[in-house]
């Protein structure tokens, strides 16, 4: 079974980079088996079709456009994610995972099981770094990535020694320069 | 008169919105109001200048690779230092595979469904349908057992009662006239397309390490080590992945999207004549063949009033042309005052007010090229490398003039890529020529290597006090710069002018309109409610906006709307 681990956002926009920071900081602490793909997706928009193709699983991790308060986190399955209307489509980068999802059924290669989880983002204005309220957030929302590992019989093992996590856009220097 | 908005989603700030107003069925006036990614110069402010590329490929998700490339040749600008040859052909090679990529989603993924009516592929006879594919292809996915399964399987999804992706095309919109088997035909290059774009996308990842994000670029160079019997390094088995996957991405274009567009073309001539707009036309050369960016395998240059003959050719990374005469007004958008800035002076201090056509209506600023709005892309490219004499530019647009004119019967010229439908034929043309270079490039490449030449990189050493410099690419949507200001290594002013400010762009304070709004006057529009045809002119450009952040929507509230005022 193979299983798409995938942060999506924007790492300069605020609370958008909720996707790839919950990745970094789950792979800081936690060793994860080698069918599970850690992908950290950016904004992909149409391409999220390709990247998503040959996952039997998807678990995704997005700041989430809803009614309720900063840092509230939500989970959302596949039926949920595939059931609403879509909108016109005019640029590459509108497409949503929903489309991406919707395209591959086409297809007949859309993952079997999906999961979506995220947090209410407080701003997703330019700028780096997260909100307070989703900062708190993401203790939870890796739990229920945990979780979900542990149910499709994947579960992730603690590192003996905890790594610091890579937020290299958080860093003053991101790279080691040559 | 009619006044319809096309507003994708109206919650979130400044995605692309265009309003036109409609009389007796045609375009009389239009207005593009778009996002404009603000603030990398925010961002970027006082890091160093040699990790700026790390961070602008993240300006937007699907363009990554290309905010890459100009960033780097940016400081190598404002440095004047040259790059090895080695590394000039490895980030070409990149720069292809992403262009291939790139133009090949577009049509089929997000264009091809305007023209093409999904539910009529149903009707479709599959063995005429495959008839007519082998009559203009050699491409063995037209046969009649590949037409009738997928005819099959398109009717075990409707018969679901569930279009999911395509449930909101506008099948059965007069202005969809292909007969069921060409539609049968291109619902299954439709379907075929993945596979190739994930070829293209697989060399992006072998030479640039990852995707979307590419990891290997270096300012001056790359990080690609070479050393032919190395696992680690880029080896002759990578190399000869990379060229096999090239090779099945030509055969792709060649055999199934440029016959396409020809179908397309052909089938809708008068969409040949509908959508020109701004007849200016600006691109830069691209693929440099030498250490310093002054020759070039594909030429660009800026062309006035449509008059190709005249075209004036950039020639080099330092061209004066180019650098001193690009300017961004704001007199349209939501930015305090109205000046016309050179990039290097360029600021982005946002004032948002109302909507307002007869003041400022978007995010977008306006950039001009000696003061005249521009278009980018591949129509721009396409005029300007036949108007000089490139080779395969020629033979690749005769070979397209000629298959969609013998499919009107009628005798097509150059002069239609100034259309709706000619700027898809322009873009077919580019990656027909592109996908052809990109073997050129891995040729060159390994020919280096074959004489002992391994070097990647040259180390920069930044200077006290200010420099400044400008990075081009010609990218899939057109014309991209980047320009940056360092002071003792570290940035001090980074400002990016992106092809779709070019194309969607506002007017200026002479009142000038933007190529989207220029290339709307004059469309048809049949039906108010359902506005195709404008967003048929729309997406022939490959509008790339509303890039900056990525909300899933989970409540599935309307995202998009059309609104027609009386």
């Amino acid at each position: 079974m193979k299983i798409c681990l995938m942060g999506v956002g924007n790492v300069l926009m605020g609370d958008d980079a909720l996707g790839p920071f919950l990745l970094k900081s789950l792979e800081a602490a936690w060793e994860l088996p080698s069918n599970v793909t850690v992908f950290d997706a950016g904004t992909p928009g149409l391409d999220l079709t390709l990247f998503l193709d040959g996952f039997d699983v998807l678990i995704a991790v997005d700041a989430l456009q809803a009614r309720g308060a900063p840092g509230e986190v939500r989970c959302y399955r596949r039926a949920e994610l595939l059931a609403p209307a879509l909108p016109v489509v005019i640029s590459p980068h509108e497409p949503t995972l929903r489309a991406a999802l919707l395209r591959l059924d086409v297809f007949g290669r859309c993952p079997t099981q999906v999961l979506l989880v995220g947090a209410i983002p407080a701003s997703v204005a330019t700028g780096i770094g997260l909100s307070d309220a989703v900062r708190r957030a993401i203790p939870a929302i890796e739990a229920q990535v945990l979780r979900e590992l542990e149910r499709l019989g994947a579960p992730a093992k603690p590192r003996a020694v905890p790594q610091p996590a890579d937020l290299w856009w958080e860093a003053p220097l991101a790279r080691s320069l040559r | 008169m009619t006044r319809i908005t096309i507003d994708p989603i109206t919650r979130i700030e400044g995605h692309l919105r265009i309003d036109v107003e409609v009389q007796n069925g045609k375009v009389t006036d239009a207005w593009s109001s778009g996002q404009m990614w603000r603030g990398i110069e925010l961002i970027l402010k006082s890091r160093d200048a040699r990790e700026a590329w790390f961070f602008t490929q993240r300006i937007c998700g699907v363009c990554t690779t290309v905010h890459a490339i100009a960033s780097v040749r940016a400081v190598e600008n404002a440095l004047q230092l040259p790059v090895p040859l080695n590394a000039q052909y490895i980030r070409n090679l990149i720069i292809t595979a992403h262009a291939l990529h790139d133009h090949v989603v577009h049509f089929y993924h997000l264009s091809a469904l305007d023209w093409v009516d999904v539910t009529s592929a149903l009707k479709a006879d599959p063995a005429k349908a495959s008839a007519l594919g082998e009559s203009l292809s050699a491409w063995p996915g037209n046969s009649r057992r590949e037409m009738e399964a997928v005819k099959k399987k398109l009717a075990g999804f409707v018969s679901t009662g569930q279009l999911g992706i395509f449930t909101n095309g506008y099948w059965g919109h007069p202005a969809m006239k292909l007969p069921p088997e060409v539609n049968l035909l291109a619902v299954a290059h439709y379907l075929q397309a993945l596979d190739y774009q994930r070829k293209a996308n697989q060399v992006v990842a072998i030479l640039g390490g990852k995707t979307p994000h590419i990891q290997n670029l270096a300012v001056g160079g790359v990080a690609n080590a070479i050393n032919l019997d190395n696992a680690a390094a880029l080896n002759m088995q990578k190399l000869a992945m990379v060229k096999e996957l090239l090779t099945e991405v030509q055969t792709f274009v060649e055999q199934v999207y440029l016959p396409d567009v020809c179908a397309i073309a052909g089938m809708y001539p008068e969409w040949l004549g509908y959508g020109a707009g701004v007849r200016n036309y600006l691109s830069v050369p691209d693929l440099p063949l030498d250490t310093k960016g002054e020759t070039f395998e594909i030429p660009g240059g800026t062309i006035f009033g449509g008059d190709v003959k005249g075209v004036k050719p950039i020639t080099s990374f330092n061209d004066a042309y180019f650098r001193d005469h690009v300017a961004e007004s704001v007199a349209h958008a939501w930015y305090v005052g109205d000046a016309e800035l050179h990039p290097f002076e360029g600021e982005t201090i946002p004032k948002y007010t109302d909507f307002n056509p007869t003041a400022k209506y978007s995010w977008s600023k306006a950039p001009r090229f000696q003061g005249k709005p521009m278009q980018v892309g591949p129509t721009a490219v396409v005029l300007a490398a036949f108007a000089q004499g490139h080779e395969p530019t020629r033979r690749w647009a005769s070979r397209v003039l000629e298959t969609a004119g013998s499919i009107a019967k009628v005798q097509l010229t150059p002069a239609v890529l100034e259309s709706t439908l000619g700027r898809h034929a322009a873009r077919a043309i580019r990656c027909a020529v592109l996908a052809e270079t990109a073997l050129k490039q891995w040729k060159l490449l390994v020919e280096n290597i074959g004489k002992g030449d391994v070097a990647i990189f040259n180390e920069p050493t930044f200077p006290k006090g200010e420099i400044r410099g400008v990075g081009f690419h010609e990218a899939p949507r057109g014309t991209l710069s980047h320009w940056v200001v360092i002071e003792d290594g570290k940035i001090k002013n980074y400002q990016a002018v992106v092809p779709s400010t070019w194309n969607a762009g506002p007017r200026d304070a002479r009142g000038q309109l933007g190529p989207y709004e220029a290339s709307l006057v004059g469309n048809p529009v049949a039906d108010t409610q359902r506005p195709l045809e404008a967003l048929r002119t729309i997406h022939s450009f490959d509008p790339c906006l509303a890039c900056a952040v990525h909300l899933v929507d989970v409540e599935g509230r309307e995202l998009s709307r059309v609104k027609v005022l009386g």
